[in-house]
């Protein structure tokens, strides 16, 4: 009696959650009994896009169409502001847009290079890092490669101080879930701008930038749609504690992480695992996208002895809500079979065992070794990576346990970034970013860069399915037009209410405004010097064309030479 | 889902902004005895025809409430004292505030009149209790299942339905631009069409930057990319074919014939933008609208009136607008489930099963209702799914793959809509 009690009070204690009515709503949904309560995060999930664009005033103008009243145009500033665009000259229009308050910080920069730029350097920043830009190269370049790469490796001793003075903005990144949950239900937006905010600045200005290209990895590789349901209030922990935590550590760590991560359990449904009511969404998508591979070698009676073992793995309510908790009462105690192996009976108490054994059998499966290799050097050496060097990733990962610096080493090793890599297309973040790094750019608010991601089909968290945004070239390259328009308009003062840039002074300050010179200074400031000298012809053409009549030719020969396909490889 | 954005940005500039557009247009349209309206395309596209109807699909985001859009007032249930707040049901055509009655059995709310006329005419048809037959009520889940087309299946298929079907059946004309999303990103429905891009608004698909020397920044980069490694010299090019395309198109100067009204709202303009596409001939095969806000789950009444305002202007307008192309377009109405049959405790409905479709085209056997209503009274308890939401008695496939069979000459629905054989029921004429 005593006994049943106390199990009581830990089931109230510890997962009355359930009762909640968001998470009840959502539970019964998934058992398709439909009890449909009021959510109001529900509605806001179909409204997000709304809730992003109606932040955003563009002030992007399209060529020959004064008159043209675009649904963006509209939003920069209503019919008032409209009105303007037909009357005012381009220029002087443009000139009044125009912000210049780090005009001086730039002139400061003034060391045109007469010696081209170490190729091998310049392809470790192309993998390594979010895009070339002059400071990274100085950085590697003092302290060499090899030395370089420990630092970044080693990412929580950068000091990282700068850009850690620009989050306090932020104060939901420091928050639990809980507090979160807590303090915006009425407010859901918040702790997901702050997050997506974060993310753009993380990346554009972290110190740790290869740090940064793994939480890219591994946040598409554990795939949370922050659209879905409660994540609004759980993906700052995952992205935080689990994602940045062990980004850099084992595999296998960062595995045991996510699978206890609130966001996991929920987007993928686990939280309602149970004992006579298995709930395989989890148990597949671990092994089919986090760990073996669709062809990995397991089958549908794996799936269905995985979701057993993982019975009872579910989120906390109070106290610590949107913490992992296991609920014995939950859990299948019958013994299992997974991938060949037995998982014996166990009592409900020690339960949680079956799921770190399958957590622990599918880490170090040979299978799991291969498609995170795989997968890995898709990310930084090219989408159809020599088959060697995948086999020499996989080697390490098996015989290190997994560690994720021993397979950067080997991937990021000069020799091979050199010679064995191929270019890849840059995906939205990824152009978005790498152009406000090469320009040394000030971000006043970050909406307007990551709207125009967004217009490009790419947005941190925020892909649907579990299989995260593609790595793919057919994905990427189809419209260029949101590609153009970023190009361009960060450039002509269309964004200067989002972004300061200031064209005038790069090209100053790289020895660009001699005669003949301006496509050779923008190439350096943009690639370190790459453009192919046919698109550098391009460019200097276009421009000693344009500046007869247009005293503002830079700034679109900086925007042309963003939109050039070159720039959109790295 | 741009849709009610505008909106809640900024009423005033928004109303502002639409009169000027219309005062712009209207004072053209004193004009529109001009054999050629000026805004047609200065350009026509040579090369064959296409024999197809173009696809208009509006996907009605949030689950649509049918039962008081289209409320079926001649089953007895539906006027139960328990089913439902009797704020939330549409009383019986007469009664004040009564539905439009359309067959003696089902009605449109009055807010949804405005579609009277259409459904005289013969070409619009109702689908009731029709939808998509999975369980799932997840709004999430049930955009994925309809919109990939793959309801009660456990698939690891990412191309939408109608994505498929354009895979499928080659574009006659050849055309840049064969779908067309009013919105910033891809619907799931055309998720991998080929020819297919996301425009939010087709009048501000221009060339971006300064006028000046604009001409010079296009030519340069149609330069570099001629000789850019696949596939950026297709992108590139179909990105200035579509901008060159919808540039012939002056949307702003489009003027609807026959007095068609399109609401002064985005999700009008939408309409009006495809309408100016269709019109223009200039090869496009589907178009996707969508319209959120029908997740009304508190306060339903207000909401749901201003929604079906907007639908039933907008499709009207269409349908007068386009009379003269109706024979070659086909429109569609979707939405992801529906309500439960009974209200909530906050003047609202949660979600549900079957909702309802509409279908409207030239060769469409409209006019009518049709509808699997057993016994004239499928809101019976007993006959109600899962014992709280109106049934799925027309799977959302048949309507569709009837559509692109007959109508858009698709020759294979096995692999739009794998693992289903659809049953057809005549609804083309």
């Amino acid at each position: 009696m005593l006994r049943g009690r106390q199990d009581k009070d830990n089931i109230h204690n510890e997962w009355c959650f359930f009762l909640e009515p968001a998470i009840l709503f959502y539970y019964a949904c998934t058992l398709a009994v439909g009890q449909g309560l009021l959510s109001n995060w529900e509605i806001a999930m179909l409204q997000l896009d709304n809730r992003i664009l109606s932040r955003v005033r563009l002030r992007g103008r399209q060529s020959g169409s004064s008159a043209s009243l675009s649904r963006r145009q509209f939003l920069a500033g209503g019919a008032a502001g409209l009105a303007a665009f037909g009357v005012i000259a381009d220029r002087a229009h443009a000139r009044g847009l125009r912000t210049r308050l780090n005009r001086q910080k730039k002139a400061l920069r003034f060391s045109p290079r007469a010696v081209a730029l170490d190729p091998n350097i310049l392809a470790l920043i192309d993998r390594a890092t979010f895009g070339f830009s002059q400071a990274t190269y100085d950085e590697v370049f003092a302290i060499g490669q090899d030395n370089w790469i420990e630092e970044q490796l080693d990412w929580g001793l950068i000091d990282d101080s700068v850009l850690d003075t620009m989050l306090t903005a932020y104060p939901t990144l420091m928050m639990s879930s809980q507090e979160i949950y807590a303090a915006y239900q009425m407010n859901q937006d918040v702790p997901q701008f702050d997050l997506w905010y974060a993310t753009l600045l993380r990346f554009v200005h972290s110190k740790r930038q290869l740090h940064g290209r793994m939480v890219e990895f591994w946040t598409d590789h554990f795939n949370v749609d922050i659209q879905d349901g409660l994540e609004w209030a759980f993906k700052t922990a995952d992205d935080r504690d689990v994602i940045q935590t062990y980004a850099l550590t084992t595999f296998p760590q960062l595995l045991n992480a996510s699978a206890r991560s609130a966001a996991m359990l929920w987007y993928l449904d686990n939280y309602t695992n149970q004992v006579g009511h298995a709930q395989e969404n989890y148990a597949r998508e671990v092994m089919e996208l986090h760990t073996m591979g669709v062809d990995g070698g397991y089958s549908q009676a794996d799936v269905e002895e995985v979701a057993r073992c993982l019975t009872g793995w579910t989120i906390r309510n109070q106290p610590n809500f949107g913490e992992f908790v296991y609920v014995p009462q939950f859990h299948d105690t019958g013994s299992k079979t997974v991938l060949g192996n037995d998982i014996p009976a166990r009592t409900a108490a020690a339960g949680e065992q079956d799921g770190q054994d399958v957590l622990d059998i599918l880490a170090t499966h040979p299978s799991t070794a291969g498609f995170i290799s795989r997968k890995l050097c898709v990310h930084f050496l090219g989408y159809d990576p020599p088959e060697d060097i995948v086999e020499s990733v996989k080697a390490t990962y098996l015989s290190t346990g997994g560690d994720i610096k021993a397979m950067l080493r080997v991937i990021l090793n000069a020799p091979v970034l050199t010679n064995l890599a191929t270019p890849k297309f840059k995906r939205p973040m990824h152009l978005v970013v790498s152009l406000l790094r090469a320009t040394d750019a000030t971000i006043t608010d970050p909406l307007g860069p990551l709207y125009m991601a967004l217009l490009m089909g790419h947005f941190p968290f925020y892909w649907p399915t579990p299989d995260g945004y593609p790595d793919k070239l057919e994905s990427w390259a189809t419209s260029a037009l949101p590609r153009w328009q970023w190009c361009t308009w960060l450039f002509d003062g269309s964004l200067a209410q989002y972004v300061d840039v200031d064209p005038d002074a790069l090209i100053a300050a790289e020895g660009g405004n001699a005669p003949g010179e301006q496509a050779n200074a923008i190439n350096r400031i943009l690639t370190g010097g790459r453009f192919p000298p046919s698109d550098v012809a391009i460019l200097q053409d276009f421009y000693d064309n344009a500046i007869d009549n247009d005293q503002f030719a830079i700034w679109d020969t900086f925007g042309l030479a963003a939109s050039l396909p070159s720039y959109q490889w790295y | 889902m741009d849709n009610e954005n505008l909106r809640s940005v900024g009423c005033d500039e928004y109303e502002d902004w639409t009169r000027r557009r219309f005062l712009m247009q209207s004072s053209r349209s004193t004009l529109s005895t001009v054999a050629t309206p000026a805004w047609l395309p200065r350009v026509v596209l040579s090369g064959a025809e296409n024999s197809r109807d173009t696809l208009v699909v509006v996907f009605l985001r949030g689950a649509m409430d049918s039962l008081y859009t289209i409320p079926p007032h001649g089953d007895p249930n539906y006027y139960a004292p328990n089913l439902r707040d009797p704020t939330l049901r549409i009383p019986p055509p007469g009664d004040p505030g009564g539905a439009t009655d359309l067959d003696g059995f089902f009605g449109l709310a009055p807010q949804m009149s405005a579609l009277l006329p259409a459904y005289q005419s013969g070409q619009l048809l109702v689908v009731h209790a029709a939808g998509s037959p999975d369980p799932s009520r997840s709004h999430f889940d049930a955009f994925s299942n309809m919109e990939y087309g793959t309801p009660l299946q456990t698939s690891d298929l990412y191309s939408g339905w109608l994505a498929r079907h354009l895979q499928m059946v080659p574009s006659a004309t050849g055309a840049a631009l064969r779908a067309v999303a009013l919105s910033d990103l891809i619907p799931k429905t055309l998720a991998e069409a080929p020819a297919t891009l996301p425009i939010a608004d087709p009048a501000g698909f221009g060339f971006p930057g300064r006028a000046i020397h604009a001409t010079e920044r296009r030519e340069a980069l149609q330069l570099s990319y001629s000789s850019a490694d696949d596939p950026l010299p297709a992108a590139a090019q179909s990105t200035l074919d579509t901008i060159d395309l919808l540039g012939t198109i002056d949307f702003q100067n489009y003027a609807p014939v026959g007095g068609a009204a399109y609401p002064e709202t985005p999700f009008g303009n939408s309409f009006k933008s495809v309408a100016a596409m269709v019109k223009a001939d200039i090869g496009l095969e589907a178009a996707m609208l969508e319209r959120g806000g029908w997740d009304t789950h508190s306060d339903q009444v207000g909401p749901i009136q201003t929604l079906m305002t907007d639908l039933s202007n907008a499709m009207a307008a269409f349908h007068v607008d386009m009379q003269n192309f109706m024979n070659r377009l086909t429109l569609v109405v979707m939405t992801e489930f529906g309500r439960r049959a009974d209200s909530n405790g906050s003047a609202g409905t949660d979600h549900g099963h079957g909702s309802a479709m509409m279908v409207m085209g030239g060769n469409i056997d409209g006019g009518r209702v049709l509808a699997n209503w057993t016994d004239g009274a499928l809101l019976h308890p007993d006959l109600l799914y899962q014992g709280d939401s109106l049934d799925v008695t027309t799977d959302y496939r048949d309507i569709v793959a009837e559509i692109l069979q007959n109508r858009l000459e698709n020759p294979s629905m096995s692999d739009v809509f794998p693992n289903y054989t659809p049953t057809f029921q005549g609804i083309t004429i």
